[in-house]
């Protein structure tokens, strides 16, 4: 797949590629999003908005020019403000592949990093010379002053032109927690959620501190995602009782959603509001307890993201998506075409053979995502 | 200009403040500067937006707990930066007080003697620094809305968004506009929770007021504290469980269009 290098959030010819819940695959405008939604869905999204975590300046022993990109924290602000997982890059920006960027000096613990009107003190590396624990110096108010006037949003080379921080939130995006930009969330627009609500579709959010992405070094992306906090909202806790009570689907905009609501009900798939940390990987190996479909981007095999993926859908049936989203020349990274996956649906041998009109591939006429018929799940 | 009440002053709903999170742009003068006084008097957690890094920090020590944050709401490079220390500094954010103003040309001049330059600042300031940053901030609005909490946006009015007054014109216009678009604003979101108010605090004692008519009595016009204790009982009778007047329910009814010359 090629990257979307403009950062449009909605650009009109945004494709969508479809699995339902058997696994199989369609292609539709992504504008359409919406009919595969259905009344008493809940759809929630993650609000984080994102920092501009990328910050330049000088390793202070060398004076070498470096950019520490922040990349995580282990606690939400404004509890936490100060101390950051980060990577940090050598000479350069993001013009230049992260892979193919110099080497940053190897900093000590003790080490100063002056970022423009920010200092971070290198506390230690965690256990590779580029992922460093570094605290921020100064008051909250310096701090946050000091990242929101000198840091950049974190970009990779697709880019073609430097990103704002306009570009990058969502519009629903309200607590600065995000390392990168809950990019599932680009499809949504006021619009978008006057017509769902109108229908009868609820929406919800939950704050997901997005940690970063990419570093350019295969052993630290071996280690993506990082833990990541998370606020589920008292409010968005009870939506999704009532939804699954009600008998409606939980549908997640984007993987943070998924990682979120997947910690919080790991134990029983109950949902409660609170605080929590994403420390577990989903993937192939992951049984869903609580989202029942999911709105993602368009990902690269190899990503933690993809891995993710194979919670909802069979590896054969992914492999097949692949195909069809180079074939149709869909868009990748965040500004890309997007992926609607329903989370598959296992049935007994019998059922599916016995019950082939309505078991089958359960399109309608405009190709949904439907919930398991229940004659099948019954059988 | 008599100032004319249009809000009752009677609150009783003091504790709707307490932990409220609210955000005044211009909040280092005149009725901005009041505002943050009584909402830090009623425990509210307040941010507050104004140019001036030094009068900022002073206000900040004055009143422990507040957070000023240093930005130009007229450029759009400082909005994204504004908008992300009120949310880092507060968590969140449940009312938004769009103060901070422009009077356009000093001293006062007929709009055929209005510079272009003059005219744009006060729409930059007047209306497309509130429309950015109630933009930007929707979205903690509207989560706070969800949650129960409410949200609402208040923006400063004048009389002069609906009287023509003449030599009045760049602050007048750029005012209505202002007060035009929140009752759009208000139409458009009322169903996501999200609630507009556009209020007129009368002629005040304000720096602002002294460059538009430098010979006016101060002791003719109304104190901003005075204004600033009808703004609260406004936002308090706005807010999920305060009792929202009728007037008020109308979408920014409360613009009296009844008042008289702003001109003293």
């Amino acid at each position: 797949m090629s990257p979307a290098t403009h950062p449009i959030q909605r650009p009109r010819d945004a494709k969508l590629l479809v699995i339902d819940d058997t696994g199989r695959v369609a292609h539709a405008p992504r504008t359409s999003f919406t009919d595969y939604l259905e009344r008493a869905d809940l759809l929630v999204a993650n609000d984080a908005a994102t920092l501009p975590a990328s910050l330049t300046g000088i390793h202070e022993p060398t004076g070498s020019s470096v950019e520490l990109r922040l990349a995580g924290t282990d606690a939400m602000p404004p509890a936490n403000v100060r101390r950051f997982r980060a990577i940090l890059f050598g000479d350069g920006d993001y013009r230049t592949r992260t892979e193919e960027r110099p080497a940053p000096p190897r900093p000590v613990a003790g080490d100063r990093l002056l970022l423009g009107p920010l200092v971070a003190v290198v506390a230690r590396a965690i256990g590779h010379p580029r992922l460093l624990e570094v605290l921020l110096q100064g008051s909250a108010a310096e701090i946050w002053e000091g990242i929101a006037r000198h840091g950049r949003p974190i970009q990779y080379a697709h880019m073609l032109s430097p990103l704002a921080l306009w570009d990058v939130w969502t519009r629903i995006a309200g607590p600065p927690v995000a390392f990168e930009p809950p990019s599932a969330g680009f499809v949504l627009d006021w619009q978008l959620l006057g017509a769902v609500r109108r229908r009868g579709i609820a929406f919800a959010t939950l704050t997901h501190a997005a940690g970063i992405s990419s570093t350019g070094d295969p052993q630290l992306d071996a280690r993506l995602p990082f833990d990541e906090p998370y606020r589920i909202p008292y409010s968005t806790a009870a939506l999704i009782r009532r939804t699954r009570a009600a008998g409606g689907r939980v549908i997640a905009v984007g993987t943070t959603v998924v990682r979120a609501l997947e910690d919080a009900g790991r134990h029983d798939g109950i949902v409660r509001g609170g605080e929590g940390i994403a420390r577990y990987r989903i993937g192939r190996a992951t049984r869903l307890r609580v989202v029942d479909a999911v709105l993602s981007g368009t990902h690269e095999p190899g990503t933690s993201h993809y891995e993710l993926l194979h919670a909802f859908a069979d590896a054969a049936v992914l492999t097949d998506a692949d195909r069809e989203l180079a074939a149709a020349g869909y868009r990748t990274h965040e500004f890309g075409d997007s992926v609607f996956i329903g989370k598959r649906r296992h049935l007994p041998r019998t059922c599916a053979s016995d019950t082939t009109p309505t078991g089958g591939p359960t399109y309608r006429a405009r190709g949904r995502i439907r919930r398991p018929a229940n004659a099948c799940s019954v059988a | 200009m008599q100032s004319s009440r249009r809000i009752d002053p009677s609150d009783g709903a003091s504790s709707i403040f307490n932990g409220l999170r609210v955000a005044v742009t211009g909040g280092t003068s005149g009725l901005g500067v009041a505002l943050v006084r009584e909402l830090h008097t009623r425990a509210a957690h307040v941010a507050f937006v104004a140019r001036g890094r030094e009068r900022v920090a002073q206000l900040e020590r004055e009143m422990a707990g507040t957070a000023g944050v240093v930005g130009d709401v007229s450029r759009k490079e400082d909005i994204h930066p504004i908008t992300l220390q009120i949310l880092a500094r507060l968590g969140g954010l449940d009312v938004l007080i769009n103060n901070a103003s422009h009077l356009g040309p000093v001293p006062l001049a007929l709009l055929a003697d209005t510079e272009c330059e003059e005219l744009q600042h006060a729409l930059d300031t007047n209306v497309l620094g509130p429309f950015r940053l109630t933009r930007a901030l929707l979205g903690a609005l509207a989560a706070s809305a969800r949650d129960g909490r409410g949200a609402l946006i208040v923006n400063v009015s004048s009389d002069a968004a609906v009287t023509a007054y003449p030599s009045w014109g760049a602050y007048g216009a750029s005012k209505a506009a202002l007060h035009h678009l929140t009752r759009i604003w208000d139409a458009e979101l009322g169903a996501e929770g999200i609630r507009f108010l556009s209020l007129d605090p009368g002629d005040m004692d304000t720096p602002l007021h002294a460059l538009a008519v430098p010979e006016a009595d101060p002791a003719t016009l109304k104190r901003p504290d005075d204004a600033a204790r009808e703004f609260l009982t406004a936002i308090a009778a706005a807010l999920p469980g305060g009792r929202l007047a009728s007037s008020l329910a109308e979408g920014s009814g409360a613009l009296d269009r009844e008042s008289g010359a702003l001109t003293a």
